[in-house]
């Protein structure tokens, strides 16, 4: 039913090109307000009925920049993406997040020369209630260690590095317990981390 | 009794194996709607059809779609929003409000952006924020958590009722499950013996407490349940106690405890009671810029107690890049009736002194030719009794790493350590030689066994192939060589071993890492296996 009705707009609707894809906060009269607080003004012709706030669609923007909604398509434009010329209200701090997209976090270790040259090297995180094996990280060379996270854009997850026990953590230099580490949903990003002793090495 | 017990640990161990991770809280925040979903990377939860959230300062608030994101305690309410705080009220398109903090944005389509508080006192015309107005673009079918109902302490946990798993493969929905994401250290603290397999399900929480279940299996015992109470405070303290139900065996029980006083000290202390057995150490360490120093003490029910004091220096710059660093130490071995059993007066030796130094030296990684990478160790240590008595260890290693492409590394290592027990005027007491063939664990006659009078070689050389042809996946295969001494027929190291490790994600949220090392016919037994599994999100 949803899809007709959007369908039948966009049957209505100038031609839409390019599409971008938003989430709608709310729809009243001709306004769209979007994530992310921008509002656009819909299409003649076009109506709120099939439009659910939380619900990702996808705009098209006629020439005077207005949208037109269609069913939710991934491959559409991020709606960073929409010009600015095309809101009735835009906001002062924009953001500029892709959240639906997946990036990759890059953690890289480094590991005390106490540590034994045959021990494998782990990443923690609270995903797994601190599972001390959760992830266990690719060797680079005699002192450091990679490993590739594939995250949410924008995630945010707090990790600790083990030789695969909890009584093999990583300590800091005053061989207190550090607090965790964040790899941060950012592309490509890199966390570094310099592990300066072990809980059971001194 | 112990049957009764036994079955109970069985169902309830085959209950909690059949569910994904959890964790823990207590109520503050609570959220509703015809649906929940619960993404866990990005800690973020949306309610669709028909959403209401409730504050613990009864501001209560309803929309038609609603956002909650536990990274920054804020939510986003959409389509039809309202607001109420006592005889209060205001509605708006959108409404962003924080959790923890007192501040409310309503957002009008037509007229722009205002901000209040959650009292809703006279609200003031601001320029649109859009971090604030943020509502994520998600699939619900990849959401690890299908809810109706939320409870959330900020900065703690979650608790969903009910709860699905619907991208958990053979997850079953149960009526409530307790999310946690704190971070403090103590979270991670487990005073539980080693398991293969260990998955925490949370029951009861706070920001600074968790008691949780453990469905868990412990190589040689089986499947097993634990109960673990934590109690935390941020990362500057905590402590774990626990309890282990093997489903065969007995029971065991743990405490762990971690304090960190000050800038410069730490203290901690572990026990463990199981199988008519106790044992505690109690640790403090100290630090001194890059120097540092560590007591610690032991003991046990079996009369042994051990005590030992050591400093360290920093790791000081040598040459080249290289850096080397001292440590010495003291301490005392005791056991009731004696340390040295071979001595007729043994019992005028039930505690023993002794004195230690260490010599470590590490190299920089080198880089070689061909893009070769070369980190090596050195570790020389001497140990000296008060019974004419000293040891001697040094041990070499070395690994060389060639990256032929980010996917491929290989890898070349050799690590040898000589050690040596010396009782001068008395070896061949401790270590009495003797013509008869000893037998090695596959029945083989072993007549060289009575060279070993105190010394020992461990040497190995190994190769490696490491394969990660995307972020989810790593394959390596290890081959090492082992030429020790003693070593025959079984009787220590396997001469040749090899190792396949692989870790893959078959499933969004299933991690697997596999282990098997084939030891080529090693005293009668060439498999070895070994693995580790995990489940998250």
């Amino acid at each position: 039913m949803i899809h007709a009705l959007l369908l039948a707009a966009a049957t209505a609707a100038p031609t839409p090109a390019p599409v971008y894809r938003v989430v709608p906060l709310a729809c009243t009269g001709d306004r769209l307000a979007i994530g992310g607080g921008s509002v656009l003004r819909l299409a003649d012709g076009v109506r709120c009925l099939a439009i659910v706030p939380g619900r990702a669609i996808t705009v098209a923007l006629d020439a005077d920049g207005r949208a037109t909604p269609h069913p939710y398509d991934r491959t559409g434009e991020p709606p960073s993406a929409i010009p600015r010329t095309a809101f009735v209200l835009a906001p002062a701090v924009e953001s500029d997040a892709d959240d639906a997209t997946m990036v990759t976090v890059t953690i890289d270790v480094t590991v005390p020369a106490r540590t034994p040259p045959t021990d494998d090297i782990y990443v923690s995180t609270e995903r797994s209630g601190w599972s001390p094996t959760e992830i266990r990280m690719d060797r680079v060379d005699a002192r450091h260690y990679r490993l590739a996270l594939r995250l949410h854009r924008d995630a945010r997850v707090a990790f600790r590095i083990t030789r695969g026990s909890y009584a093999t953590i990583e300590r800091d230099a005053a061989r207190a317990l550090p607090p965790a580490h964040i790899a941060d949903g950012k592309p490509d990003s890199h966390v570094t981390v310099d592990v300066a002793a072990w809980a059971d090495i001194d | 009794m112990t049957l009764s017990r036994r079955s109970v640990a069985a169902v309830v161990a085959l209950a909690l194996a059949s569910l994904p991770p959890a964790a823990s809280a207590r109520a503050t925040v609570a959220l509703d709607g015809g649906t929940l979903v619960f993404f866990a990377d990005t800690l973020g939860i949306v309610a669709r059809d028909g959403a209401t959230l409730r504050l613990p300062d009864g501001t209560r608030a309803r929309a038609d779609a609603a956002f909650v994101d536990l990274k920054s305690d804020r939510a986003v309410l959409a389509g039809h929003a309202r607001i109420d705080h006592g005889s209060a009220s205001a509605s708006a398109d959108a409404i962003a409000l924080d959790l923890d903090a007192d501040r409310v944005d309503l957002l009008d389509a037509a007229s722009g952006a205002t901000s209040t508080t959650h009292a809703l006192r006279a609200p003031v015309a601001e320029a649109i924020d859009g971090e604030r107005f943020a509502f994520p673009e998600v699939d619900d079918g990849n959401a690890y958590i299908r809810s109706r109902h939320a409870v959330i302490t900020p900065h703690a946990s979650a608790r969903f009722v009910p709860a699905a798993f619907p991208t958990s493969v053979g997850g079953l929905p149960v009526p409530s499950y307790l999310y946690t994401y704190a971070t403090a250290a103590g979270f991670g603290a487990t005073s539980l013996a080693g398991a293969a397999f260990d998955q925490p399900y949370g029951l009861f929480g706070t920001q600074n407490s968790l008691t949780a279940l453990h469905a868990r299996w412990i190589d040689g015992l089986g499947p097993s349940v634990g109960l673990q109470q934590q109690l935390v405070n941020g990362d500057q303290s905590y402590v774990a106690a626990s309890v282990d139900a093997p489903l065969h065996g007995s029971g065991t029980r743990g405490l762990n405890a971690y304090d960190r006083l000050g800038s410069r000290y730490t203290a901690s202390l572990t026990a463990n009671d199981g199988f008519g057995f106790f044992s505690s150490s109690a640790a403090l360490t100290a630090a001194f810029g890059a120097a540092g120093g560590r007591v610690t003490f032991g003991y046990d029910t079996g009369g042994y107690t051990t005590f030992d004091a050591s400093l360290r220096t920093p790791d000081l710059p040598l040459f080249w890049g290289a850096t080397w660093r001292l440590q010495g130490d003291v301490g005392y071995d005791a056991l009731r009736g004696g340390l040295l059993t071979q001595l007729p007066d043994a019992r005028d030796y039930s505690l023993v002194w002794r004195h230690g130094i260490d010599a470590f030296v590490a190299t920089p990684i080198v880089h070689a030719p061909l893009g070769v990478r070369i980190g090596t160790t050195f570790d020389a240590n001497r140990t000296w009794y008060a019974f004419p008595h000293h040891n001697d260890s040094f041990t070499v290693s070395s690994t060389a790493s060639r990256e032929l492409s980010r996917k491929i590394a290989l890898f070349a290592g050799y690590a040898a350590t000589w050690y040596e027990q010396i009782y001068p005027g008395d070896q061949g007491l401790f270590f009495p030689g003797t013509s008869l063939p000893s037998i090695a664990p596959d029945g083989t006659p072993w007549p060289d066994h009575a060279a070993y009078t105190g010394a020992t070689t461990l040497r190995d050389e190994n190769l490696a192939l490491q394969l990660t042809p995307d972020a989810n996946t790593s394959v390596r295969v290890t081959m090492h060589h082992y030429d020790d001494f003693p070593q025959f027929h079984g009787y220590g190291r396997p001469q040749w071993a090899l190792l396949g490790e692989a870790r893959f994600r078959p499933f969004p949220n299933i991690g697997i890492d596999v282990g098997r090392e084939y030891d080529f016919g090693w005293g009668g037994y060439t498999w070895q296996p070994r693995w580790t599994f995990a489940v998250m999100p």
